[in-house]
């Protein structure tokens, strides 16, 4: 009994200022705990089924979910078993209730068991570098969850009194004594903490939070932690998933979400919620912050429930919003979009020449659709063909839309590299700008675009509805003819498609589609895409696809900063791409368009053909050109 | 050191402009405005300078109302306050008579060293910051790109043509006009913008100076160029069209 | 005197023969007589090749401390002579050093120069560009002070060269070393081991459709006729052809010229944001959809491993 005691201020020990340290965070603005019901199905989903640690990892995450699985089935077990040590149990082994009990948690013994001797096996031996430097602690404590389950199901086979019963019976307890302190001490915290994460998590994905009042400039310092921040600091499970999919780490730069968060959890121990150092220094690397592309899908994968994004775009703000990043290329970016109305920095009266030229027609007010060209579709030649394109395709199909008299930049890369006095203004400015000119709905040719209007802008005001326009093909598909024809070969190294319809040649292309991170993990867009794509030939898949699409490097404002350090990441990614041997990469985002060219470019003859979805499903059309 | 920053608010480069009915300026009504881009260049010298050696750093515009906005911008860049001459008919006066204005603002002020921008992106006169060294007896330089501060002064590096650049020491007090690019210029920050909040910013209105506004250069008319830009493609053997371009770079564009 | 007084400057030989044009032909529509005026001595040849019917009399402003340049000397000296003469017209080249003490000069007459002048209509009315270019405004001086006025560079072609003699007159004027306050450096050059594409005047650019690294020379050459600076897009940096710090683009440096030839470069928006504050863009490339004709003033399509050479020869050939 004094044991058990002792266990549990071991426990309390430990535990205690953790969650001190995550009440005495701040606030987080504009929480709330409703609605409810996305949250019970989250934790459903995540915790009790288990869906993202096994969908990620099949085999290691079976053996976890078996692991978790009864460690739940045994809370009644445990339970007893902690009643005996200061009386009689609750549950009587002789009884039928009891019996059908124990035997049930049997089962989940024996396949706990297996399961932690897997997880065991693979940590120490297989050594995934994901897991990071082996770790004793973990092993430890998958000791100790073995010699409860065996001590358990060892209680089977000997009579229920006598001293092997009891040995068995002192083992079990031990154990579990040992166990209770060691939780808070180790990232096992999860047990505790993890399905509270997952339920308390902000529900968006990549959302990042509003500021809070006057002095409130981002993640600074330590008091500017927010509860749920320290909340996902002190649950971080260090997995890894979050690291194997990142493109930054995977290309030799110093960025590694778990790092990030597990910079947090250190900086949490040692200085705690209150202090006024800043968090980009001992614990986390401001080089390391600015070399996130936004991609996402650290965040998409974790399955403790840490929202990385809103912490590594917090601590951008931390940064840019006091001056305290110093970056010619950010600067020139910002200035550019002080003084101008695109991030590119260049002349209005080039996107008025472009207009004029194609001859779009301009938005009154009357038109069904507002065709927001962006910064890229008005200013970037290879975005200008994806806008022509789609400008034909909607002609075909008699939609009723217009372009802006004038454009301002949405704010995306402003937003996502922490510049919230500047997207303020971008984000009103355009707000004003499309009330008075009476837009309802606007179709967009960049996912960046889309998710800054219908999401960021949300702080500012109520923007128009806003689709990608991989969604609005999608519901024409039936007036967009298959293409069977078009001899996509014919095509020169620079990626640019020449050649004119080839009408004898039937067979099929084959097409690979890269999903756009802000199209597919940020919207959940996957389909659309593929079946407009599949009109011009047949789909293959990347490797990496759908919800693990690896980035083109261009987000989180990258794509303005210069040089990256290591390998380029476009350059990873267009090798995948063609590696599958398609001869046309499929895109739907004028900046991985833009980024591939260039990899391709270097690749010189041979390299797949570049074409959006607009410009497949504008092949199909009758008129020729 | 009192320094202190002369700074034009214009229309932003980016803007179209358009002639307005009296064909004597500009539509205004439509235009965003913007801090002169030589003048944000002076005002970054200006800050460094404060940032090194200590001091106050105070910006002073003269316009209509909407300067305020541009005199905001620079105190949430870091100067410490700002002095808006209230002027209505700035672009009826010519550059002497802004320089009078500037002057009579500047003068009690006593400063240690006056920067502006070399010249303005919408008239492009390029003097008022020279004259308004003569009108407060001070030396001055032009077209400067670095600002030192030594025992004796200031040490300074100025632009010459072709590529050529020289040193310069003076006194102070003195009035410099900054070149455009002699050092990066700072973004505006969500945090000065909230500290520009407490800073000081004195309206003063043009009569209180007791400047009047007689130019003696008045600027008549304004009209559209002639030729409008577009991309002229010379024909014929390569010989031939590399023939023409020279004489049209010498003689059309005048860069060679 | 009154008249027109077109003023010189050292070691701009052909600019003053375009202010003597601009000068005449203020003095054709005013009727007034034409002198001329400069800093240096009366012996050298200052006025002596002058083309086109020579001014009435020519002033040489003659002073150990004007050896210099400095603004106060130089604003005391044509101060004096300016008082002396009476002209109604100062006619200046619109040079570096003018733009430096002229304005404070006319200050002192309590006058303001009309800069920049790159036409001058009946009236007179001077004209000048505003608003970056895309404008053009007329001005008027008003009342009875003398009218300062500066010319640029090019706007007026000089006359051809008429024969004939100028009498030269000396002047000192009196100043004091104390009234010169600033202490000018001798001039320099920038650092020659950085490659400062930022202040480069012109600017040659090349791109992909070089091809390979040993056709440089042929673009080396052109840059060399030209006085132009080397640059190149990012491919050709990241083959190692030319060093990083050439490159010009969104990753790079940008840049903004007097002259920028881009020569087989497609004109992608990356390196676009970096040379499009050029003043005059040139494009040579061959295939007539390329993305860098629309911003450029002037282009040849062709192939640029004939175009270039052929340029570099013309471009030798106007510097005789």
């Amino acid at each position: 009994m004094a044991l058990a005691l002792l266990s549990l201020l071991g426990f309390g020990w430990r535990f205690g200022p953790i969650l001190t340290k995550i009440l005495q965070s701040k606030k987080d603005p504009g929480f709330d705990l409703f609605p409810i019901g996305r949250r019970v199905r989250d934790f459903v989903w995540e915790v009790l089924l288990q869906a993202k640690v096994i969908r990620e990892r099949p085999l290691a995450g079976i053996a976890h979910a078996l692991v978790f699985w009864a460690f739940c089935a045994f809370a009644l077990v445990t339970l007893n078993h902690c009643a005996t040590i200061f009386g009689p149990g609750f549950l009587d082994p002789a009884g039928r209730v009891g019996r059908l009990y124990f035997d049930f948690a049997a089962l989940f013994a024996v396949a706990c068991a297996v399961g932690i001797v897997g997880l065991f096996l693979r940590r120490f031996l297989a050594r995934p570098k994901w897991l990071g430097e082996v770790s004793w602690g973990s092993g430890l404590i998958a000791l100790l969850i073995l010699v409860l389950m065996v001590t358990y199901l060892a209680a089977f086979l000997v009579p229920a009194t006598g001293t092997a019963a009891r040995a068995l019976w002192w083992a079990h307890t031990l154990t579990l004594l040992a166990f209770l302190p060691l939780i808070p001490h180790t990232k096992h915290l999860h047990l505790v903490l993890s399905p509270i994460t997952v339920f308390l998590s902000r529900g968006g994905f990549a959302e990042i939070p509003p500021l809070a009042g006057d002095e409130d400039f981002g993640l600074v310092a330590g008091k500017d932690l927010t509860r749920l921040v320290s909340l996902q600091a002190y649950s971080c499970v260090e997995c890894g998933r979050c690291m194997e999919h990142c493109p930054a780490n995977n290309t030799g730069k110093l960025l590694n979400p778990k790092e990030v968060v597990l910079g947090l959890r250190g900086y949490l121990n040692d200085l705690g919620p209150a202090s006024e150092e800043p968090l980009l220094g001992k614990y986390n690397s401001q080089e390391a912050a600015f070399e996130c592309t936004t991609c996402g899908a650290c965040e998409f994968q974790c399955p403790v429930g840490i929202e990385h994004l809103p912490i590594i775009v917090g601590l951008r703000r931390g940064a840019v919003n006091t001056g305290t990043w110093e970056n010619d290329y950010g600067a020139k970016l910002f200035l550019a979009l002080e003084r101008g109305s695109n991030a590119l920095g260049m002349n209005t009266s080039e996107r008025d020449k472009f207009v004029e030229k194609n001859a779009l027609p301009l938005f009154d007010g009357t038109q069904e659709y507002c065709l927001w060209l962006g910064c890229m579709g008005a200013y970037d030649p290879r975005g200008r063909e994806i806008v022509v394109a789609l400008v034909r395709v909607m002609r075909h199909l008699g939609a009723s839309f217009g372009v802006m008299r004038k454009e301002r930049c949405t704010g995306d890369p402003v937003r996502r590299l922490g510049n919230d006095l500047l997207f303020q203004q971008l984000a009103e400015s355009n707000l004003e700008a499309l009330a008075q000119s009476k837009t309802k709905k606007i179709i967009s040719i960049c996912p960046h675009c889309v998710r800054t209007i219908q999401e960021d802008w949300k702080a500012y005001g109520t923007p128009p509805e806003v689709e990608h326009h991989s969604e609005f093909l999608a519901r024409h598909m039936s007036e967009l003819s298959f293409v069977s024809r078009h001899d996509f070969s014919r095509a020169d190294s620079a990626g640019k498609s020449v050649g004119a319809l080839a009408p004898e040649v039937s067979r099929k292309e084959k097409i690979v589609f890269h999903d756009p991170c802000y199209l597919g993990r940020y919207r959940g867009v996957y389909e659309e895409p593929r079946k407009v794509a599949a009109l011009a030939g047949e789909l293959v898949e990347a490797p990496r696809s759908h919800e693990r699409s690896f980035c083109c490097g261009a987000g989180g404002g990258l794509v303005f900063l210069g040089e990256e350090k290591g390998e380029r990441v476009s350059e990873v990614r267009a090798a995948e791409l063609a590696a599958t041997g398609a001869s046309v990469v499929g895109t739907a985002c004028p900046f991985c368009n833009t980024m591939f060219r260039d990899a391709f470019a270097e690749k010189g003859e041979g390299a797949p053909v570049l074409m959006d979805i607009a410009q497949l499903a504008a092949r199909g059309l009758p008129e020729s050109k | 050191m009192k320094i202190l920053v002369a700074i034009k608010q214009v229309p932003e480069r980016d803007a179209p402009v358009r002639i307005d009915a009296s064909a004597k300026w500009i539509e205004e009504r439509e235009l965003q405005w913007a801090m002169n881009e030589p003048d944000a260049y002076a005002l970054e010298e200006a800050l460094l300078l404060k940032e090194k050696n200590g001091g106050e750093v105070i910006v002073v515009s003269a316009g209509p109302e909407r300067v305020g906005s541009t005199i905001r911008e620079a105190l949430a860049k870091g100067a410490d306050r700002g002095i808006q001459i209230v002027c209505d008919d700035l672009s009826a006066r010519d550059a002497l008579g802004v320089a009078r204005l500037l002057a009579a603002a500047i003068k009690p002020e006593n400063p240690d060293l006056v920067l502006t921008g070399l010249q303005s992106e919408d008239v492009g006169l390029g003097q008022t910051g020279v004259i308004v060294a003569e009108l407060l007896g001070l030396p001055h330089a032009t077209m400067i790109l670095h600002v030192e501060k030594t025992d004796s002064g200031l040490k300074v590096k100025r632009e010459l043509e072709e590529g050529w650049f020289q040193s310069i020491e003076l006194p102070t007090p003195a009035v410099l006009t900054m070149q455009s690019g002699g050092n990066k210029l700072r973004y505006a920050t969500l945090m000065g913008i909230k500290k520009a909040k407490t800073k000081e910013l004195r309206t003063v209105s043009a009569a209180e100076l007791g400047v009047e506004a007689t130019p003696t250069v008045t600027l008549e008319q304004i009209s559209a160029p002639k030729k409008q830009k577009s991309t002229q493609i010379l024909p014929g053997s390569a010989k031939e069209a590399a023939v023409a371009l020279v004489e049209k770079l010498k003689t059309e564009a005048r860069v060679l | 005197m009154s008249g027109i007084l077109v003023v010189q400057e050292a070691r701009k030989d052909r600019f003053f023969q375009e202010t003597l044009a601009a000068g005449r032909k203020l003095a054709e529509s005013t009727g007034l007589t034409l002198e001329a005026a400069g800093v240096g001595d009366s012996n050298n040849d200052l006025f002596v090749n002058v083309t086109g019917p020579p001014p009435g009399g020519a002033h040489a402003i003659v002073h150990p401390l004007l050896e210099t340049y400095t603004a106060d000397g130089f604003i005391l000296a044509f101060q004096q002579l300016i008082r002396k003469l009476e002209p109604d017209y100062i006619v200046f080249p619109h040079t570096y050093q003018v733009r430096d003490f002229v304005p404070r000069l006319a200050a002192r007459f309590g006058q303001v120069l009309i800069g920049d002048v790159t036409a001058i209509e009946a009236g007179p009315l001077f004209v000048r560009q505003l608003f970056q270019g895309k404008l053009s405004g007329s001005y008027r001086h008003q009342g009875d002070g003398p009218c300062f006025v500066s010319i640029q560079s090019g706007a007026f072609r000089s006359d051809s060269p008429v024969g004939g003699k100028t009498n030269i007159f000396q002047f000192v004027p009196e100043i004091d070393a104390t009234q010169i306050r600033t202490r000018p450096g001798e001039p320099f050059r920038g650092s020659a081991q950085t490659v400062d594409l930022g202040s480069a005047q012109r600017i040659v650019s090349v791109g992909r459709g070089i091809k390979d690294a040993q056709n440089l020379p042929l673009v080396q050459e052109l840059a060399t006729a030209l006085g132009a600076e080397i640059a190149a897009s990012r491919p050709i940096c990241d083959n190692g052809w030319l060093p990083m710090e050439r490159q010009v683009g969104s990753s790079g440096q940008t840049v903004a010229p007097k002259l920028y030839l881009a020569i087989g470069i497609s004109g992608a928006i990356q390196h676009l944001v970096g040379m499009k504050g050029s003043q005059c863009i040139v494009a040579i490339n061959k295939d007539p959809d390329a993305p860098i004709f629309e911003v450029a003033d002037y282009g040849i399509v062709g192939d640029l491993f004939e175009v270039v050479p052929a340029l570099t020869e013309a471009v030798k050939a106007a510097k005789q």
